[in-house]
């Protein structure tokens, strides 16, 4: 239903419970929703005239404080609850939510805490459905580096294993991705000159199956042989050694903590590396290759069938993680495309056929992105503006989008009958003044001094007016509409069949908008700001739209660690100093209904009865 | 007017080489950066050469190397004794120089 008619005449290769489990509204079985990452549900019960009748039905609190981002998971009967630093994964039995069935609570060396670069957040758990062998899996990572599978039914750990090591600065925030019988896991720490790398492990055992830099050698970055021959103007062979001087791949970033998409008819998995390492761009000529470019890989070898490189010596640590959503539309000369659609931070809308990489549209999300005049579509460059790159002996000013971009980690969505994205958008611009520094392993390698404030359209006398809700038709270029927010729209939208587009705000509310006009129908004021993605399930014949609550996450280092210097918190203390007069840190999960009908409307639910275990 | 034109020209002209570097004049299919006027082709050697100790370089190879090692032996003991054991010295015969010896 979510699919369309398939293009290819290929039967699916996924293996593939999850597709089919996604079908179900029931079931939000992995970040996104589905493969196709559209956060989009077919369900119409909440819709633009029941919106206003939407109310809290049950709510729970995780226990700590911090940015919570990502989304619950809901499989059947169970919602799965994950948390910042120290990843306490909660399951909760939505028949009765007041009781937690398990909690898998790790012991991590707290050290962790002090290389995590913008806050201690985690962005969300997977799913593997089980097989004849052995039972259903969630998968978590921990800020620690290590990946672990627990036992859905129980919550006991099946194993667990290192995949980062903090004492080099390196960490885990990402959420993992299962495809067929992999767990796909991330990095992080360009912050701390980590060199990036994707890493699958065996669902059932643990074992790792590859692993791909983002720098280096090919071998390292495992191209397949025929790796961008659609496009060999994006470069091909010896790029991740040739566009850096010496060894400075060797602490390149590079990192991917973003979001994955998946297209099982061809077995490609997108995503997109992250920024080089250090911010200081004088300390490290070249393209600086593969760094901040959208990967298609082949799931099951882990090879790159095409790579795009969207900022060529990254100058504003444009960091190129951000979601992919995947669709089927017509392009402009009437062709059926698979596509793959990007909002990254540097403040293009990238659109590619995720078939082979070509580029079919790169919009600016706004008309006040200034450091690049335009994207030449034949040749895939950014045509840069010189006066607003920086360099070393220089204050860079008025750049836009800011380091924290015009979009961030936020998860957007799509909604199919429209054929538009919902996309949540940031408006800071910056001042920027790299300096010199040595890379020590384990210490911060960054290399600048940054202001940050309000774009042209915001408000920079009050430091209000950081953010932009838009829906864009990636074909058209075009913005059906668009609405200022108090602060950036951090945490991801999601778009539902009934005509609403739903979204949290740094200052505490969950919205729904008219996906046709961008008309607020609805909000409630939620405990504390938002930085993660609204979902949607149906439990016994209700639809429950659910969200996390807990301000954090780098618009929120100011807040959380009560820092007052506008340069502190690699800049964002500025931008987002009038935040605390609108929100406190919090922690946890509100589920609403119409009516807040729920599993309590019965008032006898869940009651104590003498001799009952429960 | 004209004159006022031909001055903006000239000022555009002059200004130009000092804010070159816009990312479209490539060397190579991939290969586009250009050193902006004033800043060296090669930072070696040059005021803003990075220095980089060799040591810290292979500190990450390192790294991973050992945790790969370690999760073999994690595994090895999973798949011999049908039970998961992280803390590596209280796996039978660990080594922290060899490999589990698979039959």
């Amino acid at each position: 239903m979510l699919m369309g008619a398939p293009l290819m005449a290929v039967p699916a290769l996924a293996n593939d419970k999850l597709v089919e489990l996604a079908k179900d509204p029931a079931n939000w079985v992995m970040t996104g929703r589905d493969y196709n990452a559209q956060n989009y549900s077919t369900m119409t019960e909440i819709n633009k005239e029941t919106v206003k009748r939407l109310r809290p039905a049950w709510s729970f609190s995780t226990g700590v404080l911090h940015g919570h981002e990502g989304t619950p998971l809901v499989v059947g009967d169970k919602m799965f609850i994950h948390s910042p630093f120290p990843n306490t994964t909660f399951a909760l039995d939505l028949k009765d939510p007041g009781r937690i069935i398990w909690q898998n609570k790790p012991k991590q060396n707290p050290t962790a805490r002090t290389v995590a670069c913008c806050d201690v957040v985690n962005r969300g758990l997977a799913y593997w459905p089980g097989d004849d062998e052995r039972g259903a899996l969630v998968f978590r990572t921990q800020l620690d580096g290590h990946i672990v599978a627990m036992d859905a039914e129980t919550g006991e750990t099946v194993w667990m294993m290192e995949n980062a090591d903090i004492k080099v600065g390196a960490t885990l925030t990402i959420a993992p991705y299962v495809i067929k019988d992999m767990v796909i896991v991330g990095s992080s720490g360009a912050e701390l000159g980590v060199r990036g790398y994707v890493t699958a492990y065996n669902v059932k055992s643990g074992e790792q199956v590859w692993r791909s830099f983002a720098t280096g050698p090919d071998e390292d970055i495992l191209l397949a042989d025929d790796f961008n021959a659609p496009n060999p103007h994006y470069g091909q062979k010896n790029l991740g050694i040739e566009t850096w001087e010496g060894d400075a791949w060797k602490i390149g970033g590079g990192t991917n903590w973003g979001w994955y998409a998946y297209d099982p008819d061809i077995d490609l998995f997108y995503y997109g590396s992250g920024n080089p390492a250090p911010w200081n761009e004088t300390m490290r000529p070249g393209d600086n290759k593969w760094t901040m470019a959208i990967w298609g890989r082949e799931a099951t070898s882990g090879k790159a069938k095409f790579a795009y490189q969207k900022t060529p010596h990254d100058e504003w640590d444009y960091a190129g993680v951000n979601v992919m959503m995947l669709s089927e539309q017509e392009d402009k000369e009437g062709k059926m495309r698979k596509l793959l659609t990007h909002p990254d931070r540097n403040g293009i809308v990238y659109t590619l056929d995720r078939t082979n990489g070509d580029l079919i549209s790169a919009d600016k999300m706004d008309d006040t992105v200034n450091w690049v005049k335009e994207v030449q579509l034949d040749t895939g460059l950014p045509v840069r503006d010189p006066e607003f790159g920086t360099r070393m002996d220089h204050k860079a000013r008025d750049i836009c989008p800011s380091a924290m971009g015009y979009h961030n980690q936020g998860h957007d969505s799509y909604d199919p009958d429209r054929k538009l994205f919902m996309m949540g958008i940031n408006h800071i611009c910056m001042d920027w003044e790299p300096f010199q520094l040595p890379y020590r392993a384990g210490q911060f390698f960054v290399g600048a001094t940054l202001d940050m404030y309000p774009g042209p359209k915001g408000d920079r006398q009050n430091a209000l007016g950081l953010g932009q809700i838009k829906a864009y038709n990636a074909i058209t270029g075009e913005m059906a509409w668009e609405k200022m927010e108090r602060f950036a729209v951090w945490g991801g939208t999601m778009a539902t069949a009934g005509g609403l587009t739903f979204y949290g705000t740094l200052d505490g509310f969950i919205k729904a908008r008219d996906s046709d006009t961008g008309d607020l129908l609805w909000k409630f004021k939620l405990p504390s700001g938002v930085i993660g993605h609204p979902m949607t399930y149906e439990h016994e014949g209700r639809q429950y739209v659910a969200i996390y609550y807990g301000v954090g996450g780098w618009p929120g280092v100011g807040l959380v660690f009560d820092l007052a210097d506008p340069t502190a918190g690699l800049g964002s203390v500025g931008a987002f100093k009038r935040l605390k007069e609108f929100t406190q840190m919090g922690g946890g999960v509100m589920v609403f209904s119409i009516d807040g009908e729920g599993p309590y409307s019965d008032p006898n639910v869940g009651e104590y009865i003498p001799g009952s275990p429960t | 007017m004209k004159l006022i034109s031909c001055a903006v020209t000239a000022l555009l002209a002059l200004a130009a080489p000092a804010l070159a570097y816009d990312g479209t004049n490539c060397k190579a299919p991939g290969n586009c950066w250009e050193p902006k006027p004033g800043y060296p082709e090669k930072v070696e050697g040059s005021q803003y050469d990075p220095q980089h100790d060799p040591a810290e370089l292979s500190k990450q190879g390192d790294a991973l190397a050992a945790m790969d090692h370690r999760n073999a032996w994690r595994i090895w003991h999973m798949k011999t004794t049908g039970s998961f054991e992280y803390d590596v010295r209280k796996i039978e015969g660990y080594s922290e120089t060899e490999l589990p010896k698979v039959n």
